[in-house]
């Protein structure tokens, strides 16, 4: 089989590709040359929008377009925030741009600044990646040292710094305004849209938000064009994308595809299938809060578009394999767990809903399941869905319908073998 | 202005409203925990769930700004499930302590799960345990079993005191509100906490088991703890006889006006009127008949008083009468007074005995602790305190209005200036020991019984009328002015009209300017 | 009763601080800065805190609170968080769990005596590559087995 194009990763295994020389020496920092040199902020905004990025981050927003929302003249500063919060179950592509090649990542951070207008950049990356933290901020001394950050970059007259500031163990602040709110120094609780980021984000100043992976993608899309990125995936959904594949298969780890390969592709192509021989009974495509798909559903093709035309979401991209002597079971009560545990509290059906979905999956899993236990479940479910202040309530809700529609036979059957009373 | 519409109805209002507003202004209240009008939209609670015309998920409507052509449904049977679901979620984790639950009758969870059909729970889990009786302030009880966690408690702290006592720790289901050690709430304005929870979260311990909600009555009355004049609710037992020791009027709470008070009033006011509406009270009228004292109905006593009064005005010495009013008493009853005492009886003095001002704050507290200081300057009082030296000169009989005079001499100098005064009476509606050196005391209304009006320190005339009934032989002063006209036989045509505020509240507005346009 | 903060954490402190347009905003990284210098946020620790980044204390301990990473009580010399999440649980993290607390002989969430390890559970630490994991202190270790555990723990002196 020929071997997908690995723009992102191709040099990720090289070692001390993380300083700045390796990076400079394979290329890098030319596309951030090459826009301060040729380029004006818009054009480099529109090669980003005819490129069609679209974002890595769960919600698959395009760039271009999100960056467009930032208000014309506006005398207030702007700001990026980078979110390296990867909290999502199942995730860990960003762990690696971050750590291997963080001035990837730096190199976008500027040319996306430069293209918005952006005064400063806060890197909000997750607690527990203390020592990629430090990583990262190694990589933004050097990229200072070497020019490419801080005042008048490579003679431009634009002026950018990069803050790393470290989370301290919520998912919820993956959520873009409660990352706002954590970076601010409050608890991660999301705020109301409207009003949106663009316009009152941080500090109440127009913000964007973007992924890692997101933002690691722009330096080749200058480098290359609009046209290259489009034609390594999809038209709707061009470049590449790092898939992250783990639980039952023989070769868990990332995996950089075109958009829209098959995820049965990945799983048995890519990550070399089934671990031990055992068989595929479910996948859940895309990081924790997406929607689970039986063994059957596994020639969907893993592009935004498609995998929400299959009642599920691309996401993050987060590929959990799961195995036919898995009890269902387990994996809904992880599911469960974990909602109950990172929801902020904030609003009345995500608190109180996950925490009775959690309560209901922790009896069945005890032997005190009952008769009518999976209908209570979508049920719930379905009263939060659609119902709350941010999308954590959607992410909670959309696994256990699908896990308690998909796999209602084996759920109840449990109840049943498990000695219900009623 | 936008026009939209509500449930079909046409409304027009300005640009930037809420719908939530926007319904209001058509007659219709949206069921809500955490929305408050004191505060930004918090869109929290998620009850006050819209159906937008071409949105597929519903709205809030306490957030969502208004758009020309907009159509909202508020009833819908998808916007009736939706809030269903709300409530059940809230009545999963609560406890069902109406019987025990000061706030049953006037609870919002309650009325939204009676308004929604929620009688049934399907709530088959363990709910979760919490402390049920957290002091977070000197009157105040927090219930974390019953915390819905609006957050208006701590919004109130952060915005409006901005003193920010409570917080809320921990994240999730076991979300709470709490206080640091060593931190309670204390600033003065505490009490209004209990009427923003809306359930029976924070409690008030001055009110708590005392009584239920269905057996009060409310009247609408001034705060008279200080010259801003917060519009209050006066709650009460209609028909309940205050034996010693019983309470009647229950609790004092805010009524809202933008203009003086918003929603709110101070500790002072709500805990310091209450206290003083049942403790302490002078009940009857009673005469110090040689060291001797006799209680007296009602009628005896005025004569008494009014046979004194008689005698003097009869021997061409009423200006040996010296009046002590006080800024307590109403626009009327000082109108009535001045004209009794200076027009008609021709007394020798006419002061104002008025108590210390005390300490303001920068939010409603004034430091003028009358309710009606101008309201007395604008009917021509002079504000200046009197020298006991002054009072007593030439003094055959005093009358005072109120007790406040014990405030501004030293015992010993007023005992001694009192002895040289024949016959000193004293109308007051609290006993504080000053009767042990009169003559006669009258016990008299507190302005929560009695109809009448204050003058703020704005100028702003505020009218009312009695919320509470007093015992029976306790008076008005407005009452006791007329009848002293009576039985001196002042001008019956004139005074014969004025027995009710009402009636003198013309009379004022036709004598003083400024009162031009009370009546 | 904890010490005051010293001169040098102050000014790292106001460092921090001094990054951002709001002095607020550095709450999150001067708690980590003070708990890894202190072991834990001690509520004295709060209130300087407060003061020098100037809100009120009580807003400090909402923040305490709603994130796990912030320790008001001490931990162990190694604090070993082991991931319960799906992943991990997939590759076999409850028998992974189980056998730390026997090997340590404290449940989830417990110290041992000696003070050497504090264990708890932890949401995806995202390495699930490598599951089933753990984190000690910060650093990662997956691909764990009964093998590895002891030869793990037998490093952490």
């Amino acid at each position: 089989m020929t071997k997908a194009p690995q723009v992102l990763t191709e040099f990720f295994w090289l070692e001390q590709l993380h300083r700045i020389e390796a990076y400079v020496a394979r290329g890098g920092y030319a596309a951030l040359k090459k826009a301060l040199a040729a380029m004006t902020p818009d054009q480099v905004h529109d090669e980003v929008k005819k490129a069609g990025l679209r974002g890595r981050g769960g919600a698959g927003f395009p760039a271009g377009v999100k960056w467009g929302f930032i208000p014309k003249g506006t005398d207030k500063p702007k700001y990026l925030c980078v979110n390296a919060d990867e909290g999502e179950p199942g995730t860990f592509k960003d762990k690696y741009i971050l750590s291997h090649d963080p001035h990837l990542l730096i190199e976008g951070i500027v040319l996306a600044s430069y293209a918005v207008g952006i005064q400063a950049a806060y890197v909000y990356i997750r607690g527990e990646y203390e020592m990629i933290a430090r990583r990262l901020e190694q990589a933004i001394d050097e990229a200072r040292g070497a020019g490419f950050l801080g005042r008048n970059i490579l003679g431009s007259g634009f002026d950018l710094e990069i803050v790393v500031h470290r989370g301290a163990g919520a998912y919820i602040c993956g959520e873009e305004t409660a990352l706002l709110e954590s970076l601010e120094g409050k608890r991660g609780n999301p705020r109301l849209k409207p009003p949106f980021p663009a316009v009152v984000g941080l500090f109440q100043c127009p913000t964007v938000i973007n992924n890692v992976e997101t933002l690691a993608n722009v330096p080749g899309i200058i480098r290359n064009g609009a046209g290259w990125f489009l034609e390594l995936g999809l038209p709707k959904d061009g470049g590449t994308r790092i898939f992250g594949v783990s639980g039952a298969v023989a070769k868990p780890g990332i995996y950089e595809l075109p958009s829209g390969t098959s995820l049965r592709e990945i799983i048995f192509t890519y990550a070399s299938g089934m671990k031990d021989g055992r068989k595929l009974k479910a996948v859940i495509p895309g990081g924790m809060s997406s929607p689970i798909l039986k063994a059957e559903e596994i020639d969907v093709r893993m592009d935004v578009d498609s995998v929400a035309a299959a009642g599920s979401m691309l996401g993050s991209g987060g590929i959990i394999v799961i195995a036919e002597d898995t009890p269902i079971l387990q994996v809904l009560r992880r599911v469960a767990a974990f909602y109950a545990h990172e929801s902020c509290g904030q609003c009345t059906p995500c608190r109180l809903g996950t925490s009775w979905i959690r309560k209901t999956v922790e009896r069945m899993a005890a032997g005190r399941g009952q008769a009518g236990d999976v209908d209570a479940l979508i049920r719930l479910a379905a009263n939060i869905q659609g119902r709350t202040l941010c999308p954590l309530g959607d992410a909670a809700a959309m696994p256990v319908t699908a896990i308690a529609r998909k796999f209602r036979a084996e759920l109840e059957g449990g109840l049943a073998t498990a000695g219900a009373r009623p | 202005m936008i026009k939209l519409f509500i449930d079909g109805a046409a409304v027009e209002v300005p640009e930037g409203t809420t719908v939530f507003k926007a319904a209001e202004q058509g007659g219709i209240e949206l069921p809500h925990f955490c929305f408050h009008p004191a505060f930004a939209p918090e869109g929290s609670c998620r009850l006050c769930l819209i159906q937008i015309e071409g949105s597929p998920k519903l709205e809030l409507g306490c957030s969502t700004i208004v758009r020309e052509g907009m159509k909202v449904v508020t009833q819908s049977p998808a916007v009736r499930e939706a809030r269903r679901g709300v409530l059940e979620f809230l009545l999963a984790e609560h406890p069902l302590d109406c019987p025990i639950c000061d706030k049953a009758g006037e609870c919002k969870l309650q009325d939204y799960s009676r308004d929604y059909g929620l009688t049934e729970s399907v709530f088959r889990e363990f709910k979760e345990k919490r402390d049920k009786k957290v002091a977070i302030g000197e009157k105040l009880l927090l219930d974390r079993e019953r915390c819905i966690q609006c957050t208006r408690c701590v919004r109130f702290l952060a915005e409006i005191t901005k003193s920010h006592e409570l917080g809320v720790f921990e994240r999730g289901v076991h979300a709470e509100i709490g206080i640091l050690e060593g931190g309670p709430v204390r600033n003065g304005y505490s009490g209004n906490l209990v009427d923003l929870c809306p359930v029976g979260a924070i409690t008030d311990t001055d009110f708590r088991f005392k009584t239920r909600p269905w057996f009060l009555s409310r009247g609408e009355s001034v705060c008279p703890h200080c010259d801003r004049g917060c519009n209050i609710y006066v709650d009460y037992q209609p028909g309940f006889p205050r034996v010693p020791g019983s309470a009647k009027v229950f609790r004092i709470r805010p009524r809202t006006n933008e203009a003086v008070n918003g929603p709110w009033i101070c500790d002072a006011g709500r805990y310091g009127y209450v206290r003083a509406q049942n403790e302490g009270r002078s009940d009857r009228p009673f005469w110090n008949k040689d060291g001797a004292k006799t209680e007296l109905a009602w009628d005896t006593a005025m004569a008494i008083l009014g046979d004194k009064l008689r005698a003097l005005a009869d021997a061409g010495r009423s200006d040996r009468v010296a009046v002590a009013a006080t800024s307590w008493l109403t626009n009327e009853e000082l109108f009535l007074l001045k004209k009794i005492f200076r027009d008609d009886f021709g007394a020798g003095r006419i002061v104002l005995c008025d108590p210390q001002p005390g300490e303001g704050d920068d939010f409603l507290h004034r430091p003028d602790r009358t309710p009606n200081a101008r309201g007395a300057r604008e009917l021509g009082f002079d504000p200046a305190p009197p020298t006991l030296e002054a009072l007593a000169r030439g003094t055959e009989v005093l009358i005072l209005f109120g007790p406040h005079i014990a405030e501004r001499f030293a015992a010993d100098e007023l005992c001694a200036a009192l002895r040289g005064i024949a016959v000193k009476v004293l109308v007051t509606p609290h006993l504080t020991g000053l009767e042990g050196l009169m003559d006669g005391v009258f016990a008299s209304a507190t302005p929560a019984e009695k109809d009448g009006s204050f003058t703020n320190f704005e100028g702003r005339i505020q009218p009312f009328v009695a919320a509470a009934r007093p015992c029976p032989d306790v008076r008005s002063e407005l009452a006791i002015l007329a009848a002293l006209a009576g039985s001196l036989g002042l001008r019956p045509d004139y005074y014969g009209r004025l027995t009710t505020a009402a009636a003198v509240r013309r009379e004022l507005a036709k004598d003083i300017p400024f009162f031009g346009g009370a009546a | 009763m904890s010490a005051a903060f010293s001169p040098e954490l102050v000014s790292k402190i106001e460092a921090l601080a001094g990054r951002y347009p709001a002095k607020g905003a550095a709450l999150l990284p001067v708690l980590h800065l003070v708990q890894s210098e202190r072991g834990l946020v001690s509520a004295e620790d709060e209130r300087a805190v407060a003061g020098l980044l100037g809100m009120p204390p009580i807003k400090v301990r909402e923040v305490m609170t709603f994130y796990t990473m912030f320790r008001r009580s001490p931990v162990g010399r190694y604090h070993i968080q082991v991931c319960t999440n799906l992943s991990c649980s997939l590759a076999g993290g409850e028998a992974l769990a189980a056998y730390l607390e026997a090997k340590l002989g404290v449940k989830l969430g417990g110290t041992t005596p000696d003070g050497r390890f504090t264990l708890t559970g932890v949401e995806c630490l995202g390495a699930c590559e490598t599951a089933p994991c753990l984190m000690v202190n910060f650093d990662y270790y997956g691909n764990l087995d009964a093998a590895r555990i002891d030869e793990l723990l037998g490093s952490l002196t």
